[in-house]
Parts: structure tokens; C-alpha cells; sequence
């Protein structure tokens, strides 16, 4: 560890302070309380090493998620927002990894296996067979999860579902869980750039190969690492090991660093990057960024590694 | 006009708009006394105000030809401070990459504004407010909006001069996208496209009408941008008044017809000006700076006959 200010117990702390009253976390301090953010912090608390957080943070993170969910057992972003999104993968995680919420787990779950993209309806099926598009160059049928309802799938929201799913034991997934995971596998090998690596969801447009991002692809890999003998996937690290030294935001570092060590990948030491990038801006207080950092550096000192929320059936 | 005063009104009963072109080889010179100087010419009611400058921040690219480049706004920065704004912020919120802090070091937007912490705002991240759209030319009819940009008194789009796969151009209003904000609808903002790309342009730029827009034409992209197309030196920035004036004048600058881009033409009925008689032209003329872009087959009906 260095002397540097960026350490799992100053995350800890931060998160510990800027918990809102009512439980939650917004996207900065004193902000108004989100879903995303709260799963996430809470997710990072529970991951704390070697000292737990107090157990009353936890449960009042937990009482505002399970107070935030709607009744079809899915999340807005935002308490009060009409729709559910792609946040009822992290919240339903977040839960399960804290217990004591398996009712709204198991109804997060069903939300998310009826929950199917836009580009799945009969109509959008139709047009594709009568029209098929020569733009982006994808298989419209392999289908993931969206970020709000009414759009397509994407990376992102794909991966954090099939995280979530993969983090619960088997007795708890219906049977129609493997069919949508192993779609939703198929759709993100499907959306890989050729070259390896993720971008958000178009590896071909007009056909120029798409250029890969750090998020996504760290997301995705996660997501995938059932398929690590794939050469897929090992091209797809190689692109990420070979991008990790041209990172300058602490978000995309932590997620790369979680996904190298994930993979059993040599990577530097987490926190003296982490010192210098926070030097520059204090990470924006963004609190994700926080959340994202603790994880990564909990999981660099566990030396485990596992991807928040993937619990030992896996 | 910001949100508060954004109005619709037909060409007819809209003053003339004006739009100044201005010269500039590179991003070396001193833009914050060239864009002084042109601004100045414009009589802005900016004093006390609090402006927000909008760039287009897409990708963590060094090489300052997807972005706007920083020289461009940290002298947008400056040039309002000196006309006497309360305040300038920097605000912006990227379409696909969450890392909002990796773009704005990678492109170094330190060193064009200084510590960040107090100036720039990730707007994908910003408190959000419900806000009933002011057209229905998409079915959005209501829409979740950073409360930074809801609150601004003066809002400056800082587009880049740059060809787009779907829309044909993104210009200033097109760079108004970056307001919706990630954490309610995500990365991309898919429910924009869902609703029809052209639609919602129009339907944010009615409720959030950019007051000034100045483009970052000094090195443009033409071909398949926004993000994969291939720089093109352009050297001018256009700046003015109405935002579809300027975009209009852009898209003329690129040697493409604007009143044949879908959402530009539309814009032109109750935005701002599209027909060059309704532009008053300030600085360099169209025809002075012409720099033919080349774009995707799809797109080659946006050419301006006789490349004029």
C-alpha cells in the first residue's frame, strides 16, 4: 500500500459520510438518492475487507432499495420514475448479497426474464426479415437486456444481468433462466468488435470495425468468465491489457483491474494509480466511481477476486 | 434561450439571426481573444448572467478530432467571463462512455480550464428533473433533465464541425443529445433513437434551445463520424446567435445542403433561420471558407448541387 489517500477504508469512510438519510446514495453528496449508486455502495460496503462496515449502513441501503422497488419487481433510476431499467440487475444483486430481501430478489428476477429489448417484438422481427439491415452488422435475433424499456439490447445492461444471474444459486432460477443467459451470452459474443473488446453495442456500422471501450468490454468479460478458454475472450483481454496503461479515469481503472485480476492477469498495484488520478480531480466525488474503487481495491487485497455479487455456487 | 424562455415562433416573425465566421488555421493561437473579439459584435446579454457551455465530449480522444477541442472551450470559457458573466461552467454528458472524468483528462481539459472540480459538470450524472417537452415531433412528450442545464440562465452549444452516420451532420443542435442524461435512460441514450433521431432533436432543442452556439470547424471530421471518420481541416469557427442559423451555415460550410437534412429543415419552421436571406452573415463569407466534406454513400443526397 502507499502512503496515498486511496485505500478500501477511505472509500469506506466516504461512503460511511455521504450515505443520505433516507439510506441511500445519489450520484454525488447530498444528491437525491439512486438506485444504481445505492447498489452499488452497498455491494462495496459488504465487500469490505478486513474491517465490516456497520451493519445499520448496510440495513438502511438495503430498506431503501427494497422501499424503491416497484410493485412489478423492478427499479427505476430514481424513486418515482415510471419505468424500471437496467438498475434491477445491480439492486437485485446488491440484495442478494446482503440477505434478508429474498422476496424482492426473487421479484427483481422475474422482472428482469420477462423483461425482453425492443428489438424482439414480432414487429421489429418482421421488418429485420422483410428489410434486413446492411448498416450495423449483428444477428438482431441473439438478444440481451436493455438500459430502459422500449430500446435495444446493450452491452452493459446485458452483462450486469447475466451477473446477476450467475451470482444466485441454481434452486433459485426458473427454468427460462438458462434459455435467456445463454442468449444473452450468444448476444454479446455476437456484439464483440472484431478485434476484441467491447464498445457498446455496435461492433460494425457501415462495415468499419467499431474501436472497443474500456467499460464495456471489462463488463462484458466479466459477464463471460465461464468462456475464459474462448478465443474470443483472450483477444479480448489482450485488447484490455494492452489499453490498461493509456486509462485516465479511475471508473474505467478499477473495472479493468477488477476484470485482469478476475482473469488471473498480472496487473500493477491498484491504489498508487488511484493516488495519482484522485489527485487530479478527487474523482468528482462521483459516487460510483467510489463504490467501483472500493471493489477493486477489496478484491486486489482479498487476492480472490470474484466480480461483486458472484456468490460461491457459482 | 434556456429552458425558462425557450419560444417557438414561424421565420416570419423571427428577427434575422446573425452568424460570424471567423479564421483560424489552429488550436495554437490565442482563441480566447479571437472569440472575444467576435463576440463582442454580438452584444450578448450575458452580464451577471450564469452561462453553461455545452462542448461535444464523445470519446477519450488525444487526438482532438472527435471532441471538441479544449483550446476551443477553455477560450469559450474566458471570452464570456471577460463579456461578464456570473459564472462559466463547462457541462457536458457522453452518449456511450461512462468515464466522463477519463475523457476530460484524456483529452486534457485541465489545461485549457484549469481545476475541474468547480467548472465542469458531468451532466449524465447531474440531479434530474421531469420536464414536459414543448413540441411532439417525437413521442417522448416528457423528458428527465439535468438540473445544471435546467437552471442555466445562458447556454452556449460548442459543437465540433463533423458528418454523423445517422443524422447526416451533428452541429449544435444535434450536440444538445449530451444534455439527456445517462443515469435515467443510459449509455447510449437509446430511448433517442427509439423515438426517432431527427424527432428528438428537435423536441430537446424546443424545450432547451441553445442561446449562442459556437463550432469548432478548425479541424472537422468528414466521412463516418461522428467517431470514425477522418479529420478535416477546416479552419474556422462559426459562431451565432440562432442555432439553426449557425448549424445551417456549418452544413453550407461542408459544402451540403442543410434544408436537405431531415431534422436541420424541420428546425428551420419554428427554431431559427435556415434560408441564408434570414442570416445576416458576419466575419468570413460561406463561399470564402467552402470545405467539401466527403460523406457515407447514404448521405450523398445532402450534397449542395454545384457544391454550393
Amino acid at each position: 500500500m502507499t502512503s496515498g489517500p486511496l485505500r478500501g477504508s477511505y472509500c469506506q469512510e466516504f461512503l460511511i459520510t455521504n450515505q443520505n438519510t433516507d439510506g441511500g446514495w445519489g450520484y454525488h453528496p447530498a444528491s437525491p438518492s439512486a438506485v444504481e449508486t445505492t447498489a452499488w455502495g452497498l455491494a462495496a460496503l459488504i465487500s469490505s475487507r478486513p474491517a465490516p462496515p456497520p451493519a445499520e449502513v448496510c440495513a438502511r441501503a438495503r430498506d431503501w432499495l427494497l422501499q424503491a422497488q416497484r410493485t412489478d419487481g423492478s427499479w427505476p433510476p430514481f424513486p418515482g420514475l415510471p419505468q424500471g431499467c437496467w438498475a434491477t440487475s445491480v439492486a437485485s444483486q446488491a440484495l442478494h448479497l446482503q440477505g434478508g430481501a429474498q422476496h424482492a430478489v426473487e421479484r427483481g428476477l422475474h422482472w428482469l426474464l420477462q423483461a425482453w429489448p425492443a428489438e424482439g417484438t414480432v414487429w421489429q422481427r418482421l421488418r429485420q426479415a422483410l428489410f434486413p439491415s446492411h448498416v450495423v452488422g449483428q444477428d438482431p435475433s441473439l438478444r440481451g437486456w436493455n438500459w430502459t424499456p422500449g430500446t435495444a439490447s446493450w452491452v452493459e445492461p446485458t452483462a450486469h444481468a447475466l451477473l446477476f444471474l450467475r451470482s444466485l444459486p441454481p434452486p433459485m432460477l426458473p427454468p427460462q433462466a438458462a434459455k435467456r443467459r445463454q442468449l444473452a451470452e450468444r448476444m454479446l459474443f455476437d456484439r464483440m468488435c472484431p478485434g476484441g473488446g467491447w464498445n457498446s453495442g455496435n461492433p460494425l456500422v457501415y462495415g468499419v470495425a467499431g474501436v472497443p471501450r474500456l467499460g464495456p468490454t471489462a463488463w462484458a468479460l466479466l459477464a463471460l468468465r465461464g468462456y475464459a478458454e474462448r478465443a474470443e475472450i483472450q483477444r479480448s483481454l489482450g485488447w484490455l491489457e494492452g489499453a490498461y496503461h493509456t486509462i485516465h479515469g479511475p471508473a474505467s481503472l478499477a473495472l479493468a483491474h477488477r476484470c485482469m485480476t478476475a482473469y488471473g492477469r498480472r496487473v500493477p498495484p491498484l491504489a498508487p494509480a488511484l493516488d495519482e488520478l484522485y489527485s487530479r480531480n478527487r474523482f468528482f466525488e462521483n459516487v460510483l466511481t467510489i463504490a467501483w474503487v472500493m471493489l477493486a481495491l477489496n478484491e486486489e487485497g482479498s487476492g480472490a477476486a470474484p466480480a461483486a455479487g458472484e456468490a460461491a455456487s457459482r | 434561450m434556456s429552458y425558462a424562455q425557450a419560444s417557438l415562433m414561424p421565420p416570419f416573425m423571427r428577427p434575422p439571426s446573425r452568424v460570424a465566421i471567423v479564421r483560424s488555421g489552429s488550436y495554437d493561437r490565442d482563441l480566447g481573444a479571437l472569440l472575444f473579439e467576435a463576440l463582442r459584435e454580438f452584444d450578448l446579454p450575458v452580464s451577471g448572467k450564469k452561462v453553461l457551455l455545452k462542448p461535444n465530449f464523445v470519446e477519450p480522444d488525444p487526438e482532438g478530432v472527435i471532441n471538441t477541442h479544449p483550446a476551443v472551450v477553455g477560450a469559450a470559457r474566458e471570452a464570456f467571463l471577460r463579456l461578464g458573466a456570473q459564472s462559466v461552467r463547462v457541462a457536458e454528458g457522453p452518449a456511450h462512455e461512462r468515464d466522463t472524468e477519463g475523457i476530460v483528462e484524456t483529452i486534457r481539459l485541465r489545461d485549457f480550464l484549469g481545476p475541474l472540480r468547480d467548472v465542469f459538470v458531468d451532466l449524465n450524472l447531474d440531479e434530474v428533473h421531469a420536464v414536459n417537452l414543448r413540441t411532439r415531433a417525437s413521442k417522448l412528450k416528457q423528458i428527465y433533465l439535468p438540473r445544471t442545464a435546467l437552471e442555466a440562465d445562458y447556454i452556449v452549444s460548442l459543437p465540433k464541425l463533423k458528418t454523423h452516420h445517422w443524422a447526416g451532420v451533428t452541429l449544435s443542435l444535434k450536440n444538445m443529445f449530451g444534455i439527456v442524461p445517462g443515469c435515467c435512460y443510459g449509455w447510449p441514450k437509446n430511448v433517442l433513437h427509439w423515438a426517432g433521431i431527427s424527432p428528438s432533436i428537435l423536441d430537446i432543442n424546443s424545450t432547451v434551445r441553445p442561446d449562442f452556439a459556437i463550432v469548432d470547424g478548425i479541424i472537422g471530421m468528414e466521412g463516418n463520424g461522428p467517431i470514425q471518420g477522418s479529420p478535416k481541416p477546416s479552419g474556422v469557427l462559426i459562431l451565432g446567435d440562432d442555432p439553426v442559423a449557425v448549424d445551417a451555415t456549418g452544413a453550407r460550410v461542408m459544402g451540403l445542403a442543410p434544408e436537405r437534412i431531415d431534422y436541420l429543415a424541420k428546425a428551420g419552421v419554428l427554431l431559427g433561420h435556415l434560408r441564408p436571406e434570414k442570416i445576416r452573415q458576419l466575419g468570413e463569407s460561406v463561399a470564402s471558407v467552402r470545405t467539401p466534406f466527403a460523406v457515407l454513400p447514404t448521405f450523398q443526397k445532402l450534397v449542395a448541387a454545384n457544391g454550393k
